[in-house]
């Protein structure tokens, strides 16, 4: 106990100045640098004394050879370098680092460099294989979720008129709650099996992984960052709305929810294979933005509009019938584009398995839009001429939900897979996708 | 010039002890006295919420490990919905007592990004240690939203649950050092060159 009592003592009575476990302060050469002539060592600095193996620092060329020797420290321990050789002019390297600081953390990161080519981002260093099936359900959970914040949202705002049942507003309220924590702990995840691809590291070892340059030096990273601020300030609002009853609040919710999604359309294919513009970009980001919408939209009137407030079933379902029209033109417009962008040739849409995939999609889109068809031109008609909607209305909205959801996952699937169009920029990975 | 991370624990620290030094004058003063100004209810609710909308960005802008950055993901959260939680009690949102619990659960989930996050045992180091205390002072403190929940009129509970977070920021002020508790300090902590 005195032992315990004088630990506490001496804890608190000294304020400490420095990180809990090691941090690269410092590499040379710099995190994804482009340099002019191939460098004679590889160095690291810590801002704390650091313990390491002759391995600490391991230098790969494009295909797997490696270049570095034995890793030393200078006196203090804060600098660790491997000499190197072998390196050539017009190729990309791989650095993966491994050091264990003072604390007994063992720390490391994987970076890139290139002489005389520009390198690629960690999430394509030598050793990583790309997104795997994870990564798709990921990012299937990621839309979903966005789905249930947004499009949530949206039928408030733009279908169903305030001041609406409280039942009901809870209700929404509710579900835009959980599209927003999901949207947050789902966008975590996945940069952190992306993470883990980059680093090829047992999960436990990834717990110290310096995730540093994949969250600054890559597109997915930095969108990442973005993306969870965004989704974190629009949360917090929608709980204010519902805690000050201001649904006002919603709208700059709203609109930075959409304005947000526009991380996922620069960070993926649309925004980095060679043929990318602007177009492609707006094309993917309003064909994103109209799905999520759309599928959001559908959930909730199936899920608490239709049980909670009879009395708005027939102007929620007009009103939302009158956008999704509008929803699936965007979404069908867009789609269309997209594809012949990132397609050359017809024939690939069965010869690739990127084509197959969006055969697939396409496949199921059609299931989705002839159940929407339905809704349209049977029960809408029905609703407009003042008949009661049949019993069958919210098992029907469910399933055309169903069918939306697993469009998603098929895009979720086209967002990690690569168009074949596309070339690799630089091969340190070969067929890498981004 | 404290390392960034140092700053932000202190930035926080210093939030702690605001949202503690609160919740202490609203048990000194009794809750009928606290409440003739309806605002001061509002004040710690507020801001633990504001604590843990300021948590995401530390989430995402340090990482240098990815646990730090799972860590601090997991306070952030909790934060702003246990905030929101009470935000919603004190505006008559939510009426069942038992919403205090949120707190229990929020403080519990805290301790456990913790204490997993120290791998290291008690004595190796004062980060390890504080750490250590921090998790299991949170697990123990969890206890008085319980009792608040259980016996709203018993003071004991609130002071319990106020001095926690006094506590908790004291030691967060101190939770930056690799050094050895025994033996020797290193010059991180102060100690000799």
């Amino acid at each position: 106990m005195s032992r315990l009592l004088a630990a506490a003592v001496v804890a608190l009575a000294f304020p400490g100045a420095a990180f809990a476990h090691a941090s690269i302060i410092g590499t040379s050469p710099a995190t994804q640098s482009r340099l002019a002539a191939p460098p004679r060592a590889v160095v690291l600095r810590f801002d704390q004394t650091v313990t390491i193996t002759p391995r600490a620092i391991e230098v790969f060329s494009a295909t797997g050879a490696k270049l570095s020797g034995p890793a030393t420290t200078d006196r203090d321990g804060r600098v660790v370098s491997v000499p190197l050789a072998g390196l050539r002019r017009g190729e990309a390297y791989t650095v993966r680092w491994r050091a264990t600081s003072s604390d007994g953390h063992t720390g490391s990161g994987v970076f890139t460099f290139g002489i005389g080519v520009t390198p690629p981002p960690p999430t394509e260093a030598y050793g990583a294989s790309g997104p795997g099936w994870a990564d798709d359900v990921a990012r299937w959970a990621f839309f979903v979720a966005l789905a249930l914040l947004i499009g949530t949202i949206g039928l408030r705002l733009l279908v169903l008129h305030e001041p609406i049942p409280l039942r009901l507003s809870n209700w929404l309220y509710g579900l835009t709650t959980v599209g927003g924590i999901a949207v947050l702990n789902v966008g975590i995840a996945a940069f952190v099996l992306r993470a883990a691809d980059a680093f090829q590291l047992p999960f436990v070892d990834l717990l110290y992984g310096d995730l540093s340059p994949l969250a600054t030096k890559t597109r997915f990273g930095v969108a990442f960052v973005a993306m969870t601020l965004g989704y974190a300030a629009v949360t917090a609002l929608v709980l204010l709305a519902w805690i000050l009853d201001r649904p006002r609040l919603l709208w700059p919710a709203f609109v930075v929810g959409i304005g947000f999604a526009t991380g996922l359309s620069l960070s993926g294919h649309q925004g980095v294979e060679p043929n990318s513009t602007f177009l492609t970009e707006l094309a993917d980001w309003l064909h994103l933005v109209a799905a999520i919408l759309w599928v959001g939209g559908l959930i909730a009137l199936a899920t608490c509009v239709w049980p909670l407030a009879p009395e708005l079933r027939r102007s929620a379902f007009l009103g939302f019938s009158r956008i999704a029209t509008v929803l699936v033109a965007v979404l069908v417009l867009a789609g269309t584009y997209l594809a012949i962008a990132r397609l050359t040739r017809v024939s690939q849409l069965w010869s690739t398995s990127y084509g197959q995939a969006l055969l697939v999609k396409i496949a199921i889109v059609c299931v989705a839009l002839a159940w929407g068809a339905a809704h349209h031109f049977v029960v809408r008609p029905r609703l407009e001429r003042g008949h009661d909607a049949p019993r069958s209305v919210r098992r029907s909205l469910i399933g055309e939900s169903t069918v939306a959801i697993i469009v998603l996952l098929l895009a979720a699937v086209l967002v990690n897979a690569r168009p074949p169009a596309v070339e690799p920029v630089v091969g340190v990975r070969a067929g890498a996708s981004q | 010039m404290a390392p960034r991370a140092e700053l932000v624990h202190w930035a926080f620290a210093a939030g702690f002890l605001l949202l503690g030094l609160i919740l202490l004058a609203e048990v000194i003063v009794g809750n009928e006295v606290f409440a003739m100004r309806p605002w001061r209810l509002y004040l710690w609710p507020s801001l633990a919420f504001g604590i843990g909308v300021l948590l995401w960005p530390v989430a995402v802008f340090f990482t240098n490990s990815t646990l730090h950055m799972l860590a601090h993901g997991s306070w952030a959260e909790v934060a702003m919905l246990a905030g929101a939680v009470q935000l919603a009690v004190v505006r008559g949102k939510l009426h069942s007592r038992w919403w205090t619990l949120s707190l229990s659960f929020s403080m519990l989930v805290s301790a456990a990004a913790f204490l997993i996050h120290e791998q290291n045992p008690w004595f190796f180091s004062r980060s390890a240690f504080l750490h250590h205390a921090i998790g299991w002072t949170l697990v123990v403190a969890a206890i008085f939203p319980l009792g608040q929940a259980l016996q709203p009129r018993r003071a004991v509970w609130g002071a319990g649950f106020a001095m926690t977070w006094v506590v908790l920021a004291v030691m967060l002020f101190c939770d930056r050092d690799v050094a050895p508790i025994f033996g020797h300090l290193s010059r991180f902590a102060g100690g000799a060159q």
